[in-house]
């Protein structure tokens, strides 16, 4: 048997991509790591190993805790980290969700072409920098009062459609058709919605980005028709989640846990996996919260793209209707749902931790929208700002290996510490304007170097093993034009 | 008192001295602060916070919160924190205080959360060391 050891932590491969850590000790379930060898080194660096080991101590986990193929070490929970806990017997667990609830990405289509766009690039990444809020402060689309968040965190997309911010096809493209039936607005802290109201339409800083893309690839062409996707086609990728408001939210629950459930805290190796028991008053009450910070960072991403429509009418001179600027598809990269699976045969109902992963359910699943039901959901992997980003399908192998999920992205190698002693970022911007065409802007240099390409995993390498392993199947390839960041 | 930003993969840490625990906790939202903005000018007005906590670690989580809390409604950046720390009744409390540099005046990033993980507050022979992993 090939086995690998990092740190202390011996990993025994089950077969090709697929590494399991024994049960032992506390564990509750074994742990399983889907990587190739090089993607296992690189996740073997850091501390993602030990915090994917302190995940099976979750009261309930079933199976295995899972790291994706783009895992790395985050705080408590790793980030790639897939941990599916009983509803009636286990617990829901804010920390292995992460602050940034529906931190996800919404890829829109357009009728142009890379040749409609070339020559524009300049014009068109000024116009979207200055018309989409981004960075710390930056306000929002909407300048929003308490009702106005209210009724977002209530009804989600519904309410952008009624307010003449979304098309009624937003929201069948999007997952629960843009609106949780579970959130409870009620559990979102005062706190939280006063940090919400003034981000409504932003997208942040950090790793989040708005991206204009070409597709320069196609793996599968009958899914590539069934999502509307051919060579040579302009594409709009949005990433961000739901602000303050989100962050707040999963702040406020670790400490009410830390405070009621202490006990439970005390038997976690990480305090940072706070998690409620099933049941609990507060596993209800954060269930609820977390539903409608996902309604909000949906609305956030509407907005978003709202403005984008509205940036390319000026920029083309035509309307958004005329050059089909509709939604693909949105996924969550941060959030826990209540989910039915099959566990050695039986069916159940448990809450599916997603931190860093995206859920990738296949062909016929009831909870694909109708639109895809037959090719299954779309999944989206953004790479770098100099490497391509994917396009997948939830794989017929996603529900027995991943309890449906995959990888979410290339996954960070390097510390931001790092990346601004090794690279310039005026230096990376000209660089890929000048080698990659690439037009990036920013709100200042020190984030593009933070963001850079090389701080990345080789995301062709994540797509080659979530392929492979057929829990996310490569549909379309895309590559950056004009990328802005916060 | 001195902070430092320690590399992590995905997130920024910050390691904290002072003489005592409110010179430490002014220095690790010193930290915070520099886990933002790179270049900080002289401008804005100080506020004041209280906040208090069943514990020593859970009063650090608490007063950063509140300053990322502040930054977002107040629309500044909490920098030249100044804080001291004291028990009462079994309850810790922090009183502090930080200017509060508009957003215009800066070029800043979003620190999204403070987290528990790895966090540590203790006392040494040098004085108080603190480390906190902040969610970036």
């Amino acid at each position: 048997m090939t086995t690998r050891e990092f740190d202390g932590i011996r990993l025994e491969r089950v077969r090709e991509f697929v590494w399991e850590l024994p049960r032992e000790g506390d564990m509750r379930v074994p742990a399983r790591v889907l990587a190739s060898e090089a993607l296992l080194d690189e996740i073997g660096e850091d501390k993602t190993l030990q915090q994917l080991r302190n995940a099976t101590h979750l009261p309930g986990i079933t199976g295995h805790a899972l790291c994706m193929p783009d895992g790395h070490q985050g705080y408590g929970f790793p980030v790639g980290g897939v941990g599916a806990t009983d509803v009636e017997t286990g617990c829901i667990s804010p920390g292995s969700v992460g602050y940034d609830i529906n931190c996800g990405v919404r890829m829109m289509k357009t009728n142009l072409t890379y040749a409609d766009v070339q020559g524009h690039e300049e014009e068109l990444v000024n116009a979207l920098f200055a018309n989409v809020p981004s960075g710390l402060g930056g306000g929002g689309v909407v300048e929003g009062d308490m009702d106005t968040v209210e009724a977002v965190l209530s009804r989600g997309v519904d309410w952008a459609l009624e307010e003449g911010w979304a098309v009624e096809d937003d929201l069948t493209h999007c997952e629960d058709g843009g609106r949780r039936p579970d959130a409870d607005p009620s559990a979102v802290s005062r706190k939280a919605k006063d940090r919400g109201k003034n981000q409504l339409g932003s997208l942040g800083s950090g790793n989040h980005f708005l991206e204009v893309q070409r597709v320069t690839e196609v793996y599968r062409d009958d899914v590539a028709d069934a999502y509307g996707l051919q060579p040579d086609q302009v594409v709009v990728l949005i990433h961000c989640g739901s602000r303050g408001l989100g962050h707040q939210t999963c702040t406020d629950y670790l400490r009410k846990i830390e405070k009621r459930h202490g006990d439970l805290l005390a038997d976690l190796p990480d305090k940072e996996l706070a998690a409620a028991p099933a049941g609990s008053e507060l596993a209800e009450q954060y269930y609820g919260a977390m539903c409608a910070c996902i309604n909000f960072a949906w609305v956030n991403r509407q907005l978003i793209m709202h403005r984008v429509r509205q940036v390319f009418e000026r920029v083309f001179d035509r309307s958004w209707e005329s050059m089909d600027m509709h939604l693909l598809y949105d996924v969550a990269h941060n959030i826990a749902k209540k989910e039915t699976h099959t566990v050695e045969g039986e069916e159940r109902e448990l809450y599916v931790h997603r931190k860093g992963a995206t859920r990738a359910f296949p062909a016929g699943h009831p909870e694909v929208p109708p639109a895809y039901r037959d090719v299954g959901q779309p999944i989206i992997i953004p790479g770098s700002m100099g490497a391509g980003s994917y396009v997948l399908r939830g794989g017929e192998a996603s529900m027995d290996l991943t309890f449906g999920s995959t990888a979410h992205g290339a996954g960070r190698l390097m510390s931001r510490t790092q990346a601004k002693q090794e690279f310039w970022g005026e230096t990376v911007r000209d660089e890929l304007r000048e080698q990659n065409a690439v037009y990036v802007k920013a709100q200042s240099g020190a984030t593009v170097a933070e963001e850079a390409p090389g701080v990345y995993k080789d995301v062709d390498e994540v797509v080659r093993v979530s392929d492979a392993l057929g829990i996310g199947d490569k549909v379309a390839r895309t590559y950056p034009v004009c990328n802005i960041k916060g | 008192m001195s902070y430092e930003l320690r590399p992590h993969t995905a997130d920024v840490a910050v390691a904290a001295t002072g003489a005592d625990l409110g010179e430490t906790f002014a220095a690790v939202a010193d930290g915070l602060a520099a886990a933002t903005c790179d270049d900080v000018p002289a401008t804005g007005e100080r506020f004041s916070v209280t906040v208090d906590a069943e514990g020593l670690e859970a009063l650090l989580f608490d007063y950063l919160d509140r300053l990322i809390y502040e930054r977002d409604v107040r629309g500044v950046l909490p920098v030249a924190n100044e804080a001291s720390v004291h028990e009462a009744d079994g309850e810790w409390v922090v009183e502090a205080s930080a200017r509060g540099v508009p957003f215009a005046d800066v070029t800043a990033r979003d620190v999204k959360a403070v987290t528990y993980s790895e966090m540590r507050v203790e006392e040494t022979d040098e004085g108080w060391k603190a480390y906190v992993v902040l969610d970036v």
